[in-house]
């Protein structure tokens, strides 16, 4: 055997390693198939060299070699392109695959034009067209590199791969030829080294694992996010972003919620991705936003990490990713909501300046306590407060989620007033509560669009509450409301242990949260009724390590998180209403 | 300042090697191609550049890893939390200074100018003051979060409703 021969026989063999590398790890179809198409191009085209070298194969065979460099080359820039344009590929890039087109006329020509191995860099059509391959390849990574930040480290692999080809295929061959020594014909010895570049750009931008796989399909109906184009949501926390997910998800649409971590409970339907700590982070959301979008036209991404995306790989390049997503969602009609929550203000500043769609979202607190304010007057903050404690919430958690647990709050507590007042009062009470029930629902049943109109309660012009406020002084014939709800503050605190505890099971684990706390009281030999603090503090001693020691058996890492980040959300609410009690 | 000499002197080490191959290149294929002076000005001229290039592209964008790119500072009590790793959470403001990614190597310097180590940044997230927990508080070295942000009130106007980046840092040896 000679160097050439050994040298491209390992090279046969790295180059084999890494296509079943990348199609067993890829997780872009279109590009893991193109990438094992041109590997294998190029693997073929080194077996041929080495066959006909060290003949074991027959040189009238050539023509075999010939037509998969010309394949390996058109393949090459169709890689490049696809791994830089893959968010459009293969909707918005398939004229890409039309430089496959001349392959079948250029072997035609082959025999009767005299065109060999030999002399396939040399200027005719057929050099043209490898020249045009790799210099189409080449002219794009430097495009890249000079003009996107987001791609500005892959271009640089990129180029480094599609110049060693060029290097180690057309310099290579003009440089034998002008030291006149044989041609090593059909053979580049550049290919693992290309082949390593390409790999490497195709791991660094795969999608996030999804948390489920939806059926590829094509979505139509009504929704009250339209379709092609994103929209920015304006949100303190990412509360109508989630909810317009489980909503559209709840409507058949495919949806996916990218975030940071992974939700807590998932919606059926909803398909959830998780941003890992990567340099890059924003690369990869565009990837796995987009390729979530090219299965299911006319689907929904949720982004609610697009803050975390900001810290771990830059404003420029998030932003940048969120351009380019704009355009995937204009080709297959579908949305994509950036919530802004946690980004900074000049951030938000940078990202208005894109002119996205951009709806400024109320904060649900807020606009609960206006309600509560338009009824109750300035007891509503207090009340809120005592709905908060008996859940073990922050008022920041609050959202409209919660408003029917509000609302049954608020009846249960006005159960117990009304037996402490006579007559006309303890019916306007109910009348009032009825009102901010009535409100309250209207608000709750409002979904992202209809409250960006900014129709929000707190905007409400004061005038109105005044007149409320009058009305519901006189049911209370003269008492001060301050003291009345603070009479309902204390009422809110005697809401049975068993209840609050229930509500926290249930919000962080569903329906089987109830089963859990059961099971917990069971233990401890108690009655749902007869529970104490201590037993709230045994409960949550006992939840953490029970649910903790579940998580340990889970072996996805994904869904260990987030059990454990439910445990840890369990025990904290836990100890929030002890605290609170106290 | 004796580091930066040696770092220096290293560079031009590499560039002087660099430039004693091209010149050897240039002559090993003036003395086979005959291409003559003109031919070869523009061809050693444009490989020269194609050169530098790739070299200026190389150490801006991938390569060398671990090369720093910024710098965080701390006070004196933080900087030796993070020099006994007691410390592995850096917590910053979101607004105002740029600051590093995933990935990317840091200058670690105290207040005063020193630089005490190169920092590598292995995770980054944003969060509300409010919401950094007891556990992010006493990985950033702290016993509670009231005490993390009492610390850092000195230097920042902090409202819990300020957003703050959590760098998670990895600690990669003394300053040079």
């Amino acid at each position: 055997m000679t160097p050439a021969t050994i040298t491209t026989a390992v090279g046969i063999l790295v180059g084999a390693w890494l296509v079943a590398l990348v199609v067993l790890r890829g997780r872009r179809r279109w590009l893991r198939a193109t990438y094992a198409a041109c590997g294998l191009a190029f693997l073929v085209m080194g077996v041929g060299f080495v066959g006909i070298e060290e003949g074991f194969l027959d040189p009238a065979r050539e023509d075999i070699v010939l037509g998969t460099m010309l394949l390996a080359y058109a393949l090459t820039a169709i890689l490049v392109v696809g791994l830089i344009h893959g968010e459009t590929l293969p909707r918005g890039r398939a004229a890409g695959f039309l430089l496959l087109a001349p392959i079948p006329f250029l072997a035609y020509l082959a025999p009767s034009e005299g065109w060999t191995m030999q002399t396939a860099y040399e200027g005719n059509l057929l050099g043209g067209y490898l020249v045009l391959c790799l210099g189409l390849a080449l002219a794009e990574t430097v495009y890249a590199r000079l003009t996107s930040r987001l791609y500005a480290a892959q271009s640089f692999w990129l180029s480094l791969g599609v110049v060693a080809l060029i290097v180690g295929g057309p310099i290579y061959t003009y440089e034998l030829q002008a030291l006149a020594l044989p041609i090593t014909a059909g053979a580049n010895f550049a290919t693992p080294l290309a082949l390593a570049a390409f790999a490497l750009v195709t791991l660094q931008a795969d999608p996030v694992p999804a948390s489920t796989r939806l059926a590829r399909s094509r979505w139509s109906g009504p929704s009250a996010l339209r379709g092609g184009e994103p929209i920015v949501f304006e949100e303190t926390r990412p509360k109508y972003a989630v909810r317009a997910a489980t909503m559209e998800a709840a409507r058949g649409r495919p949806t996916m919620v990218i975030a940071r971590t992974s939700p807590p409970l998932t919606t059926s339907g909803l398909v959830t991705g998780t941003i890992l700590p990567n340099r890059h982070a924003a690369l990869r959301l565009l990837t796995t936003a987009s390729e979530f979008l090219a299965d299911h036209p006319g689907g929904l991404v949720v982004l609610t990490g697009f803050a975390d995306v900001v810290a771990m790989s830059g404003r420029l390049r998030t932003f940048e990713a969120a351009i380019r997503l704009k355009h995937v969602c204009k080709d297959t009609r579908s949305t994509a909501v950036f919530s802004t929550s946690r980004l900074s203000d000049s951030e938000r500043r940078s990202l208005k300046d894109l002119r996205l769609t951009w709806w400024s979202l109320p904060d649900p607190a807020r606009e609960i306590e206006a309600i509560l304010s338009q009824s109750f007057g300035s007891g509503a903050p207090h009340l809120l407060e005592a709905f908060c404690r008996a859940h073990g919430l922050r008022h920041e958690d609050v959202s409209t989620d919660h408003v029917p647990a509000v609302i049954a709050f608020l009846q249960r507590t006005v159960a117990e007033l009304t037996g402490a007042v006579e007559g006309g009062a303890g019916h306007g009470l109910k009348v009032q509560v009825e009102a901010a029930s009535s409100v309250l629902r209207a608000f709750a049943d409002q979904d992202a669009s209809e409250a960006s109109r900014g129709r929000w309660p707190s905007r409400r012009p004061a005038e109105a509450d005044r007149e409320l406020l009058v009305t519901a002084a006189e049911y209370w014939k003269g008492k001060e409301m301050e003291e009345l709800f603070a009479a309902a503050d204390a009422v809110g605190d005697r809401e049975p242990l068993y209840e609050k505890a229930r509500a926290v099971f249930v919000e962080e684990l569903g329906d089987a949260g109830e089963g859990v706390l059961r099971t917990q009281i069971a233990r401890l030999g108690k009655k749902p009724e007869d529970l104490e603090k201590g037993d709230i503090v045994r409960i949550a001693d006992r939840a953490s390590v029970d649910l903790a020691t579940l998580a340990d058996v889970v072996d996805l890492p994904k869904e260990k998180d987030r059990l454990q980040r439910q445990v840890d959300e369990i025990r904290l609410r836990l100890e929030r209403i002890v605290r609170e009690d106290a | 300042m004796a580091s930066r000499l040696v770092t220096a002197a290293m560079r031009s080490v590499v560039l002087f090697l660099i430039s004693v191959i091209l010149v050897l290149g240039f002559w090993y294929h003036a003395e086979f191609y005959q291409i003559g002076l003109t031919n070869l000005a523009i061809v050693g001229g444009l490989v020269t550049f194609l050169v530098i290039a790739a070299a200026r592209l190389a150490i801006s964008g991938e390569l060398p890893k671990g090369r720093p790119v910024g710098e965080l500072t701390f006070t004196l009590d933080e900087g030796d939390r993070i020099l006994r790793s007691i410390a592995t959470l850096v917590v910053r403001p979101a607004e105002g200074a740029s600051l590093p990614g995933v990935g990317q190597v840091v200058r670690a310097k105290y207040e005063t100018g020193p630089e005490f180590g190169r920092l590598q940044i292995v995770d980054a997230r944003r969060s509300y003051l409010s919401d950094l927990s007891e556990q992010d508080a006493r990985e950033a070295g702290f016993r509670s979060a009231l005490e993390l942000r009492d610390a850092a009130a000195g230097r920042w106007t902090w409202r819990p409703t300020d957003v703050v980046t959590v760098l998670r840092i990895r600690r990669l040896g003394a300053g040079r």
